[in-house]
């Protein structure tokens, strides 16, 4: 219960530091005017929600592929799903170059190619599913490389932004966002124990009653779903979803109904204090959201690990 | 007596070739068959078949009912299976293992691990456990069941001769209560002591099933696993030639 609660209590102090931190730093019980007032809860507040949202479904996608692959090192890319995504932004972006929305949907597209390609090899096993990933991911990497290659000098930097992670424009309404945390999680819970039994081994969860073909079928389309609803808002950031799941299983045990929450919230929580940063450090520019995932989960998770061992 | 298990003309096949084919058995409430054979004979397989984790070839029914016939949620209440150690990547503890084991309350865990020994080790990771202490965790589990029949792959794998004794026991005493069980086994001794039935798989295809009496010869075990075995007093032990 304490670590529930500490859980809770950092989620709202990441998102009270989200709100105050920017270009200017701006208490948020105090605001001085009404553009303060603008600032904080009609820029920085969505933002910081899209930013709960999406780290939250990233770190669930990878909890739930590292199941489905029964593979601690999997994570929400490892079938090649955010190769797929990019090569659609990137299309997009050489297509059609003035508009607005177009890399969304063209990652959005791009990120289902990717999960109808993978969703054929599904009937593999978890071994050779995962090597048709990443012989995937190669190949879609391919295309991004060519696409890249090709790209106009001017379409450059708007796709390695995206693609190094960017919450500064999604184009996905944030209740869309939301709502998609909201249901990721309960379908998740309500597979808990299915998931629970899948970490004995396919064998062993089948003897216990569980329908292992059509939980993994759902639990790929699940996966891949809120996958490609992450890279379409926020562009592909990385390590969350590798790492918020060990983290939260060192912390809260290995059972999903208590892994699952925990990824959710962490996750979340992660992606606010690396976009706070982001948008701090040297403001008025802003860094690359998924560089300061890593920059700030690699040390925490690595002292974690050494002082578990 | 209730036959729990009626089998017949039974084969199994896998990577395309057939491991056993016509077999013909019945598995009743408190009774015990053995399955004995050579590696790669067939015997896990057989009991995959059975627990309806792999595809077979004829006929298996279940209290009246085609194995094929039940879904798996139904399988796992009637059939409960242990074969090889779970994965320990992900970190479960031994109690989270037990408790997986337990279809709604968590009563009986205490219990299960004190009988196998493992209540010390209830908060440990099954990671940090050696082969032993996880069989044990397995049976463990298994003893949380309630399933009528049990089929048991290489029970006593793994296990210190303490241990391996207190297994052997174990089945003697679910026999009592009537549980219905399938083991393999590769101790002689082991299944003399539990055996009612046996099933003889040979390597080559063929299975033979029959009562452990008749079939527990020193010959027939000698060609079974083409290795020379005596019999000394009551038992049939390997002959391991001139030990001095």
């Amino acid at each position: 219960m304490l670590r529930w609660s500490a859980l809770v209590v950092a989620v709202l102090l990441c998102l009270l530091l989200g709100l105050a931190t920017g270009e200017e730093w701006i208490n948020p019980f105090a605001a001085k005017d009404a553009l303060e007032q603008t600032i904080l809860w009609e820029l920085r507040f969505p933002r910081l929600l899209i930013a709960f949202a999406v780290g939250g479904l990233l770190a669930l996608a990878g909890a739930w592929f590292q199941v489905l692959l029964g593979n601690p090192l999997a994570e929400p890319y490892v079938l090649g799903v955010a190769g797929s995504a990019s090569a659609g932004a990137v299309s997009g972006l050489m297509f059609v170059p003035d508009s607005a929305w177009v890399m969304s949907a063209g990652a959005f597209a791009g990120a289902w190619l990717g999960i109808v390609i993978v969703m054929l090899f599904s009937r593999l096993g978890p071994n050779r599913m995962l090597l048709a990933g990443v012989v995937l991911a190669a190949f879609w990497s391919a295309v991004l490389a060519l696409l890249l290659a090709l790209l106009p000098e001017q379409g450059l930097f708007r796709a390695f932004a995206w693609m190094m992670g960017d919450l500064s424009h999604s184009d996905l309404p944030l209740a869309v966002l939301l709502a998609a945390w909201g249901i990721a999680l309960i379908c998740g819970l309500l597979l808990s124990r299915s998931l629970d039994m899948l970490l004995l081994g396919e064998r062993h969860a089948e003897a216990l009653g569980v329908d292992v073909k059509r939980l993994r079928q759902r639990l790929l389309l699940l996966a891949s779903a809120v996958t490609a609803l992450a890279v379409t808002a926020a562009g592909t950031i990385g390590f969350i979803g590798l790492v918020i799941p060990h983290l939260m299983r060192m912390l809260f045990g290995s059972l999903h109904r208590a892994v699952l929450p925990a990824s959710a919230i962490g996750g979340g929580l992660l992606l606010v204090l690396a976009d706070a940063a982001a948008r701090s450090v040297i403001a008025p520019a802003e860094l690359p959201v998924g560089v300061l995932t890593a920059i700030i989960g690699v040390p925490v998770f690595l002292f974690l690990l050494l002082r578990r061992s | 007596m209730t036959a729990l298990l009626n089998i017949s003309r039974l084969s199994v096949t896998r990577g395309g070739r057939t491991l056993l084919s016509g077999l013909d058995c019945v598995l009743h409430a408190g009774e015990v068959v053995v399955v004995l054979g050579p590696n790669g004979a067939g015997k896990s397989s057989l009991l995959l078949a059975l627990a309806g984790l792999i595809p077979a070839d004829g006929g298996i029914v279940m209290q009246g009912r085609a194995l094929t016939d039940y879904r798996r949620d139904e399988l796992s209440r009637s059939i409960a299976w242990q074969g090889e150690l779970p994965p320990t990547e992900f970190g479960l503890t031994v109690r989270q293992r037990l408790e997986l084991a337990v279809s709604e309350t968590r009563d009986g865990i205490e219990a299960a691990a004190t009988a196998m020994d493992v209540a010390p080790l209830l908060h440990r990771p099954l990671g940090e456990l050696s082969s032993g202490e996880r069989q044990r965790t397995e049976l463990a589990a298994l003893m949380l069941r309630d399933a009528p029949i049990w089929l048991l792959d290489e029970p006593t794998a793994h296990l210190d001769l303490k241990h391996q004794i207190h297994c052997i026991k174990l089945i003697r005493e679910q026999r009592k209560r009537g549980r219905a069980m399938m083991v393999v086994l590769h101790d002689m001794q082991q299944a003399m002591a539990i055996a009612d039935y046996l099933i003889l798989i040979d390597g080559k295809g063929r299975a033979e099933y029959g009562e452990a009496k008749r079939l527990f010869a020193s010959q027939r075990m000698s060609r079974l696993f083409d290795a020379p075995v005596i019999r000394q007093g009551s038992v049939l032990i390997p002959e391991y030639g001139d030990l001095r």
